[in-house]
C-alpha cells in the first residue's frame, strides 16, 4: 500500500495550504495596490511648501477660482498662480506673516515656489480644462469641494472609467455657465428635486449647446 | 562611406534587400509576400521561445518585488515668480520670422510651445510662397536641437570660454584699427541681410584695406550676373509661373533644386490647375523641359528633352535662331549685333543632336503665346545661357508680363580665388570665416585645408564643429536662426525679420555680432543692429509702431520692393553677342560628352543641399523625390551609359576620375537620364559631420566635392569611369518602378479629358469586372456592411473629415513628408532599418515610371525589380507622383483584424490608433492594402540608431535626450517600441480646432468648425496647395467641392473600403505637333492594353452612374441624435 502514495505526497497538503496562502496574499496585495483608491491617488494630500488654504481664500473670502487660476478658460492647463498674484493682496494683507515668507522670497528672488502636484493625468491623455469649464462642467466635478479644503487632496479617482462616466452622459453633470466656479451650487437643496432638475435641464442644455457625448479614443488620446 | 555589407559589424549572411541576390524564387516570393521582411540578423539564436517565456515570468516576479517603483513619483509645479504679460501657459504662440537662405529667405511662422520652437510653417500673409515651405525649412527645426551642434567656444581645438573668445575678437579688432585692416580677410557666404550689408559697408569704410571674399558652393547668382551684362545692372529675375501659359525650362529645376522652389511651385501649380474658360473649355499651362538630370521639373513636364548639361547652351542657341526664323529679324542690317548673333548661333544650332522638330514645334508654341510664356535657365548653366534665356523672353515679349525684375542689392565680393592667391602669397594675417564650410566644399584644386592654414590666425564662426573648424585658432559656435536676431530679404525683395523664439541654447553668436565686434562697434547686440538698420530705412518718425508691425506681420507693407521696369529695348544685344560668341569658342574647345569622356554634373542635393543638412536625420531619411534613395548619394547615369560602359550593374561601385581627381560611389541607373552624363549630388561624404552624417569612414555617401574643381564647378566633361566590381547596398524605399498597367494613378491628356471628364471613374475596377459582386441593378454591391449604416449612432452629424489630393498640381517635392515628421514626432530609423522596409514616414510619395508600350512590351510581362534598370523603356519615361497616407477607410480592413481594438473608428470618420491598447501583432498592417501603417520595431526615440539591436543596453546620453525632447510636439504622443502607428489626419489639430470653436461657442450650439480652420501639417506645408482637407458634411467646403469633381477617384476603390482620402486624376497638356507626343499618357496606354480605353464606354459592366469611386460620405444623421 505504501507504494500507492509516494513519500512526497505526505507534504502535499501543507504545500497546497502554503500555496493557497501565498496566492491569497498576492491577490490581496494586488487588489489593494491596483484596485483601491490609493492607486488612483484618492486621498493623496501632500504637504505643500506654503500652507495655503483654499477654504479661507475661496470659501471664507469668496475669491473666484479664476482669480488665481486665470488660464483655465483659455488653456488646456489650469495654471498655478505666480508669486506675483499672491503678492497682489499680500503686499497689503498679512504682509509680514512668517507663513508667507516663501512667497515673498520667490517674488523678490525670481525662484519659483515648488508646489507639489496632486492632480495629474497620464501623458497620453490630453485633458483640456478650457473646453470643460466653458461648456458647463464645474471644477468640482473632478477636483471635489476644493473650497472646503484647508489642504488640497485628491478627491476623485482619475481613471478612465471616471472620465467616461461623464462623457457617456454629460447631461448628468452639466450646469449653467455662471455657476461653474460656484462649487457649492446645486439645482435645489432637496437632493431628490435637484436630481430631477439636473436631468431635465441637463438634457435641454446638452441639446441646445450641442454638447457631444465623446467616447471615442481620439477625444482624449492623440 | 558607410558601406553596410562590408562593415565588420554586420558580418554574416547578406540580409539586405539586394534583389540581385534574391531573385532565386522561394526567398524572393517570401520577401514579396511579407509586409515586413525579416532580416536574418534577428533570427532567434540561443534562446527558444519557451526560454523566453521563462525569462519573462521571472522578470515579472522581479517586477512584483520592486512594485513600489511603479508608484508615481512626486512632481512639482513651478509657476512663474512674476507673471509675464500676454502669456498663457499651454497655449502655443506663433512668431513671424524667416529662415535665411543663400541670398534669400523663407518667410515663416514659427510655433513656440512654452518657450521652445516646435514647428515652422510658411507665413501665409506674404504673397511670396503664400505659406508654402520647402523641406529644408521644415527640417531646419531639427538642426536647432541637434545634439551634435557646436556648443563650445574652442581655441585651437580646446574648450575655451565665451569671454576669452570675445577677448580674442577684441584683440583682432584693435589690431587692425591701426593699419586700416591690412591683412584682415573675411570669407563669407552671400547674404540678403540688410543689416549685414550695412555692417560690411561700415567696415569697408573703417578698414578700407580689409578684404571681403564670397564663397558659395551652390551658387544661384548666375542669372543676376548675366543681367549685369544684358541690362547693365544687377537684377534678380522674378519669373511669374502663374501667369505663363507655356513654360520652357533650360535645365532649370524650379520645382526642385532651384532656390525658392516653394514659391515657384505655388506659381506653377496655380497655372497648372484646370481652369474653365467662358466657352467651357479647360485650360492649363504647358511645361517643356530641357535637362540632363531627371529632376522634378522634368518629371512634371509635358515634353522633356534630355541632353547633357553642356548641350543646353546649343539648345538655347537653336531656339533663339528658330525664333528669329519664325518671327523675322526686326533688324537685319548687316552690321547689327542681332545679325552677328544669328550668324554665330546658326553654327552652334547645327551642332545640336536633337530632333529639329522638337525645337521648331516648341518654339512655335512659344511664339503662339507671346507675352504669356516664359523661358527660364537653371543655376548650373553659365551666364551665356541665362542671357539667351533673357533674349528669348525679350523676343517673346515676356518682359513685364511673365517675368519682372527686382534690383539685386547684395554686395559683390572679391572672389574666393583671390583669397587663395593671398593665402598662398602669405599676405593674410587674420582670416575670419563666417559660416559655410569651405574646407569641405571649396573647389578641389584649392586644397583649402592647407591653404587656409597659411593665414596667421583663423577665426571661424560655425554651426557645427566641422571640417573647417578643425585647426582654426578660434571656433565660435553660431546661433540658429530661431535663436538669433537678424533680417533678410526674400526672393521678391520683401524685407523680413529674423526673430528669435528663444535665447541661444549654447551661447552662440550671430554673424552680425561677430562682424560688429571686429569692427569695434559700440552697438554689438544683434537686436540693436537690426533695429538701427530698419530705422535707417523707415525713418525715426513712428519707428516703434513700425517695428512692432514688422515683427508681428513678418514684413512691412510699406517696404514692398519696387519692381524694376525693364523694357525690351534695354536689352543689350551686342553684349549678348559678345558673350555668346565667346561661349561658343570655349564650348568648341571642350569636348562633348561621350563614352570615353563623360560629363559630370554636380547638383544640389534634395536632402543635403550643399552639405549643410548633412547631420539632419529627417533630411537623411527623406527619400530623394526621384530616386527614392535614403541615406546615400549615388552616381546617377542613364541605362545606355551603363550598357556602353561594359554593362555596369545597378548599385555597382565605380570610381570616377576627373582631371586626375578620383571619387568612388555606387551607380544608380536613373530612368530618363541624359546619356553620357553622370549626376553627382553634393553634400555627402562629410569627414567631420556628426552622429547622423557620420565621421570619417562612417560618413554617409561619398564626397563629390573631391573632384569638383573651380573651372567646372557645375558640370564638366572628360571624366573616366573605372569599375570596382563590388555591389554597394542602397536603402531605397521604392523598388518597383512601374504600375504594371494598374489604375493607381490615373491620368489623361487635356483633349481626352475634355471629351470625357469622368474617365478616372471609368478606370475603377468595379466598373469592369464580373469578379466584383453586383446587385440586381448591375451596380457594384457593397462587400461589407457599412459600419455607420450598421450603427448610425456612432457617426457624427457635425463633422466628417475627408481629404482630396490633386495629382494635377502635386509635383512630388516631399516637403509634406518632412512637415508630417516634424508635426507628428516621427522618429528616424537609420539606413539599416530603411533597408528592412521599416521607415516610419506616415506620408510617402510614390513615384511611378511609365514607358511607351511599343518599347516596353506588354505591361503584363512582369519584370523583376532587379531587371528594370536594364529595360529600354526607361530611357524616356513619364513620371507620376502620388502622396500616399492612411486612407481612413470607412470600412477599414485594419480595424476588423485588430485583436485588441487598438485601431478603431471615431465618430468623425477618422481611423484612430489607441497606442496604449496596441500589442504589436501587426495584423492591421498585413491587412492594409495601401501599406501605410508603420510599426515601431525599436525604441527609436531612446536608442542611438546604430545601436538599436542592443536594446536596453544602449541608451542616449541624458543631455542628448533633453535636447531631442525639446523638438517634440507636445500635442502628439511619442510612441514606444512595439506600437503600430500611421497618419491620423493630424487629429491633434482637429481636436484643437474643435475645442477652440467650442470654447468660443460657450452656451450656443455653434460648434461647427469653419472650412479652412484646420490644416493638416502636409496640407500646410504643401507649396502647390494640392491637398485639401475638411468637413465632408459641409457642401461648401473646399474638399467637398473637389470630391464632386469628375476627376475624383479612390485608390483601390474596388475593395469597397470607402477611403476618405481620394485623389484627383492628373491631366497632362502635351502639344500634338511635338515629335514625342503620345495619344494618351503612357501609364494610361499601359492600362488600356489590359483593360481597354477609359475614354470610351465599353461593356455592360458599366452601370451608368454606378461608379462610386469618390464615394460621398456615408452619414446617417436622419432621425437626429440629440
Amino acid at each position: 500500500m505504501s507504494d500507492v502514495f509516494p513519500k512526497w505526497t505526505n507534504k502535499l497538503p501543507i504545500r497546497v495550504i502554503v500555496g493557497l496562502i501565498l496566492l491569497g496574499g498576492a491577490t490581496v496585495v494586488g487588489l489593494t495596490y491596483y484596485a483601491t483608491p490609493k492607486y488612483t491617488r484618492v486621498g493623496y494630500q501632500p504637504v505643500q511648501p506654503v500652507a495655503f488654504s483654499h477654504a479661507i481664500h475661496a470659501d471664507q473670502l469668496g475669491l473666484d477660482c479664476r482669480y488665481c487660476h486665470n488660464a483655465v478658460e483659455s488653456s488646456w492647463y489650469s495654471n498655478v498662480p505666480a508669486a506675483s498674484v499672491c503678492m497682489n493682496c499680500h503686499n497689503q494683507v498679512k504682509k509680514d506673516d512668517p507663513k508667507l515668507a516663501m512667497v515673498r522670497e520667490s517674488y523678490d528672488s525670481g525662484e519659483p515656489i515648488p508646489w507639489v502636484q496632486i492632480h495629474k493625468v497620464p501623458d497620453y491623455v490630453y485633458f483640456n480644462h478650457s473646453v470643460h469649464v466653458n461648456r458647463g462642467f464645474s471644477c468640482v466635478e473632478c477636483h471635489g469641494p476644493v473650497n472646503k479644503m484647508d489642504e488640497v487632496y485628491h478627491a476623485k479617482p482619475f481613471g478612465m472609467s471616471f472620465c467616461l462616466e461623464c462623457h457617456r452622459n454629460p447631461a448628468a453633470k452639466i450646469r449653467p455657465l455662471d455657476k461653474i466656479t460656484d462649487l457649492d451650487w446645486k439645482w435645489d437643496e432637496d437632493p431628490q428635486k435637484a436630481s430631477e432638475l439636473q436631468q431635465t435641464h441637463g438634457d435641454q442644455m446638452v441639446h441646445d449647446w450641442r454638447v457631444e457625448s465623446l467616447v471615442n479614443c481620439s477625444a482624449c488620446h492623440r | 562611406m558607410k558601406d553596410l555589407t562590408y562593415s565588420p559589424k554586420t558580418s554574416g549572411p547578406a540580409y539586405w534587400r539586394s534583389l540581385d541576390e534574391l531573385t532565386e524564387t522561394p526567398e524572393f516570393r517570401q520577401w514579396v509576400e511579407k509586409e515586413f521582411p525579416e532580416s536574418t540578423l534577428e533570427a532567434p539564436s540561443g534562446q527558444s521561445r519557451r526560454d523566453f517565456v521563462k525569462i519573462m515570468g521571472a522578470s515579472f516576479l522581479l517586477g512584483g518585488v520592486g512594485l513600489t517603483g511603479c508608484r508615481r513619483p512626486e512632481e512639482t509645479i513651478v509657476p512663474f515668480s512674476k507673471m509675464p504679460q500676454n502669456y498663457v501657459h499651454g497655449v502655443p504662440q506663433y512668431f513671424a520670422t524667416s529662415m535665411p537662405t543663400r541670398d534669400s529667405a523663407v518667410p515663416l511662422l514659427a510655433k513656440s510651445n512654452d518657450g521652445r520652437p516646435t514647428k515652422v510653417e510658411g507665413n501665409p500673409d506674404l504673397s511670396f510662397g503664400k505659406g508654402g515651405t520647402d523641406a529644408f525649412a521644415q527640417a531646419s527645426l531639427l538642426n536647432l536641437y541637434d545634439p551634435d551642434r557646436s556648443k563650445k567656444f574652442l581655441k585651437v581645438g580646446n574648450a575655451s570660454t565665451r569671454s576669452a573668445a570675445l577677448g580674442g575678437l577684441k584683440a583682432i579688432s584693435s589690431k587692425f584699427q591701426g593699419n586700416k585692416g591690412k591683412g584682415l580677410h573675411f570669407l563669407v557666404q552671400p547674404t540678403s541681410s540688410p543689416s549685414r550689408n550695412r555692417l560690411e559697408t561700415m567696415i569697408r569704410e573703417q578698414l578700407p584695406e580689409a578684404k571681403w571674399h564670397g564663397h558659395e558652393p551652390v551658387d544661384f547668382r548666375n542669372a543676376s550676373k548675366a543681367s549685369v551684362k544684358s541690362f547693365g545692372k544687377a537684377l534678380r529675375p522674378m519669373p511669374h509661373f502663374d501667369k505663363a501659359k507655356v513654360i520652357f525650362s533650360l535645365d532649370n529645376d524650379f520645382l526642385g533644386a532651384e532656390q525658392e522652389s516653394y514659391s515657384h511651385i505655388r506659381g506653377y501649380a496655380d497655372g497648372r490647375r484646370l481652369k474653365e474658360t467662358e466657352d467651357h473649355h479647360s485650360t492649363m499651362n504647358r511645361l517643356y523641359a530641357v535637362e540632363s538630370l531627371m529632376t522634378l521639373t522634368g518629371s512634371n513636364a509635358d515634353h522633356r528633352l534630355r541632353v547633357t548639361s553642356g548641350q543646353v547652351f546649343s539648345v538655347a542657341a537653336a531656339m533663339v535662331e528658330e525664333i528669329f526664323n519664325q518671327i523675322g529679324n526686326s533688324d537685319d542690317d548687316a552690321g547689327s549685333p542681332i545679325t552677328a548673333l544669328r550668324s554665330s548661333l546658326r553654327e552652334k544650332a547645327k551642332a545640336v543632336a536633337v530632333d529639329p522638330k522638337w525645337i521648331t514645334e516648341s518654339v512655335k508654341d512659344l511664339v503662339a503665346h507671346q507675352g504669356e510664356c516664359l523661358v527660364v535657365a537653371g543655376y548650373r548653366q553659365p551666364e551665356s545661357v541665362h542671357q539667351l534665356a533673357t533674349a528669348l523672353n525679350v523676343l517673346l515679349g515676356n518682359l513685364g508680363e511673365t517675368v519682372s525684375y527686382v534690383s539685386d542689392n547684395s554686395i559683390s565680393y572679391d572672389s574666393f580665388e583671390a583669397l587663395k592667391g593671398e593665402c598662398d602669397a602669405g599676405s593674410v594675417d587674420t582670416l575670419v570665416v563666417l559660416g559655410g564650410n569651405p574646407v569641405y566644399d571649396a573647389p578641389a584644386d584649392f586644397d583649402w585645408k592647407i591653404t587656409q592654414r597659411k593665414a596667421k590666425t583663423v577665426v571661424r564662426l560655425g554651426y557645427y564643429d566641422d571640417e573647417t573648424s578643425d585647426g582654426c585658432d578660434w571656433h565660435l559656435p553660431m546661433a540658429h536662426y530661431l535663436e538669433s536676431w537678424g533680417d533678410a530679404r526674400s526672393g521678391d525683395g520683401s524685407y523680413l525679420p529674423v526673430q528669435p523664439l528663444m535665447a541661444p541654447l549654447f551661447d552662440g553668436l550671430t554673424e552680425l555680432e561677430v562682424i560688429a565686434r571686429i569692427a569695434g562697434n559700440d552697438e554689438i547686440k544683434p537686436y540693436d543692429i537690426v533695429r538701427t538698420t530698419l530705422k535707417g530705412v523707415v525713418g525715426e518718425a513712428g519707428f516703434e509702431g513700425q517695428w512692432k508691425q514688422f515683427l508681428h506681420d513678418g514684413y512691412l507693407e510699406s517696404l514692398k520692393p519696387e519692381k524694376v521696369d525693364m523694357k525690351a529695348d534695354a536689352f543689350d544685344w551686342s553684349a549678348v553677342t559678345r558673350e555668346v560668341s565667346q561661349a561658343i569658342t570655349e564650348a568648341d574647345q571642350s569636348s562633348s560628352a561621350s563614352k570615353d569622356s563623360l560629363e559630370v554634373v554636380f547638383h544640389r542635393d534634395s536632402s543635403m543641399d550643399d552639405g549643410r543638412f548633412n547631420n539632419n536625420g529627417w533630411m537623411q531619411e527623406m527619400p530623394d523625390p526621384m530616386t527614392k534613395i535614403t541615406w546615400d548619394n549615388v552616381v546617377l547615369m542613364s541605362r545606355r551609359t551603363a550598357a556602353e560602359l561594359g554593362g555596369i550593374k545597378n548599385k555597382e561601385m565605380v570610381e570616377i576620375v576627373l582631371d586626375g581627381r578620383k571619387v568612388q560611389g555606387p551607380v544608380w541607373i536613373q530612368p530618363g537620364f541624359a546619356d553620357f552624363s553622370l549626376g553627382l549630388a553634393l553634400g555627402y561624404g562629410r569627414t567631420h559631420s556628426g552622429r547622423v552624417g557620420g565621421i570619417d569612414s562612417e560618413s554617409v555617401g561619398f564626397n563629390a566635392y573631391a573632384i569638383r574643381a573651380s573651372k567646372n564647378s557645375n558640370f564638366g566633361t572628360g571624366a573616366k569611369l573605372n569599375r570596382l566590381n563590388r555591389i554597394f547596398d542602397i536603402s531605397c524605399t521604392q523598388d518597383h518602378w512601374s504600375m504594371e498597367g494598374r489604375a493607381i494613378v490615373r491620368e489623361a491628356n487635356l483633349e481626352q479629358f475634355e471629351e470625357k471628364h469622368d474617365f478616372a471613374q471609368n478606370m475603377d475596377l468595379e466598373a469592369h469586372t464580373s469578379h466584383i459582386p453586383h446587385d440586381d441593378e448591375g451596380n457594384p454591391a457593397e462587400i461589407y456592411e457599412h459600419p455607420y449604416k450598421a450603427r448610425p449612432s456612432t457617426s457624427s452629424d457635425i463633422h466628417q473629415w475627408g481629404m482630396a489630393i490633386d495629382l494635377q498640381t502635386c509635383v512630388g517635392c516631399s516637403s509634406c513628408v518632412v512637415a508630417c515628421q516634424s508635426e507628428n514626432n516621427i522618429p528616424i530609423v537609420g539606413k539599416e532599418q530603411v533597408a528592412n522596409s521599416r521607415e516610419m514616414h506616415w506620408m510617402r510619395i510614390d513615384r511611378y515610371y511609365s514607358g511607351n508600350p511599343e518599347t516596353r512590351g506588354k505591361a503584363s510581362n512582369l519584370i523583376m525589380d532587379d531587371q528594370q534598370p536594364y529595360q529600354e523603356w526607361i530611357d524616356d519615361p513619364q513620371v507620376v507622383n502620388q502622396p500616399m497616407i492612411c486612407q481612413h477607410c470607412e470600412s477599414a480592413p485594419c480595424e476588423s483584424v485588430c485583436p485588441v481594438n487598438a485601431t478603431v473608428h471615431d465618430h468623425e470618420g477618422l481611423n484612430v490608433m489607441a497606442y496604449n491598447r496596441c500589442v504589436g501583432t501587426r495584423y492591421c498592417s498585413n491587412n492594409c492594402a495601401w501599406k501605410v501603417r508603420r510599426f515601431n520595431y525599436f525604441d527609436y526615440n531612446k536608442r542611438p540608431i546604430d545601436q538599436l539591436y542592443e536594446g536596453p543596453l544602449a541608451s542616449r546620453p541624458e543631455e542628448d535626450i533633453d535636447l531631442i525632447e525639446m523638438a517634440k510636439n507636445p500635442d502628439v504622443t511619442v510612441r514606444m517600441r512595439g506600437v503600430m502607428e500611421k497618419c491620423t489626419f493630424c487629429t491633434q489639430r482637429i481636436e484643437q480646432a474643435k475645442i477652440a470653436k467650442k470654447v468660443a461657442a460657450r452656451d450656443s450650439g455653434d460648434i461647427e468648425v469653419a472650412d479652412g480652420t484646420i490644416k493638416t501639417a502636409c496640407q500646410q506645408a504643401c507649396p502647390a496647395d494640392a491637398i485639401a482637407f475638411g468637413n465632408l458634411l459641409d457642401p461648401e467646403s473646399k474638399v467637398s467641392k473637389l470630391k464632386k469633381s469628375p476627376r475624383n477617384y479612390a485608390v483601390l476603390g474596388f475593395l469597397d473600403t470607402r477611403p476618405r482620402t481620394t485623389y484627383l486624376a492628373k491631366i497632362r497638356n502635351p502639344n500634338k505637333n511635338m515629335p514625342d507626343y503620345h495619344t494618351m499618357p503612357l501609364s494610361t496606354l499601359e492600362y488600356t492594353e489590359n483593360m481597354g480605353s477609359p475614354f470610351e464606354e465599353h461593356g455592360s459592366a458599366h452601370g451608368g452612374e454606378a461608379h462610386e469611386s469618390g464615394h460621398a460620405v456615408e452619414t446617417h444623421s436622419e432621425g437626429g441624435q440629440h
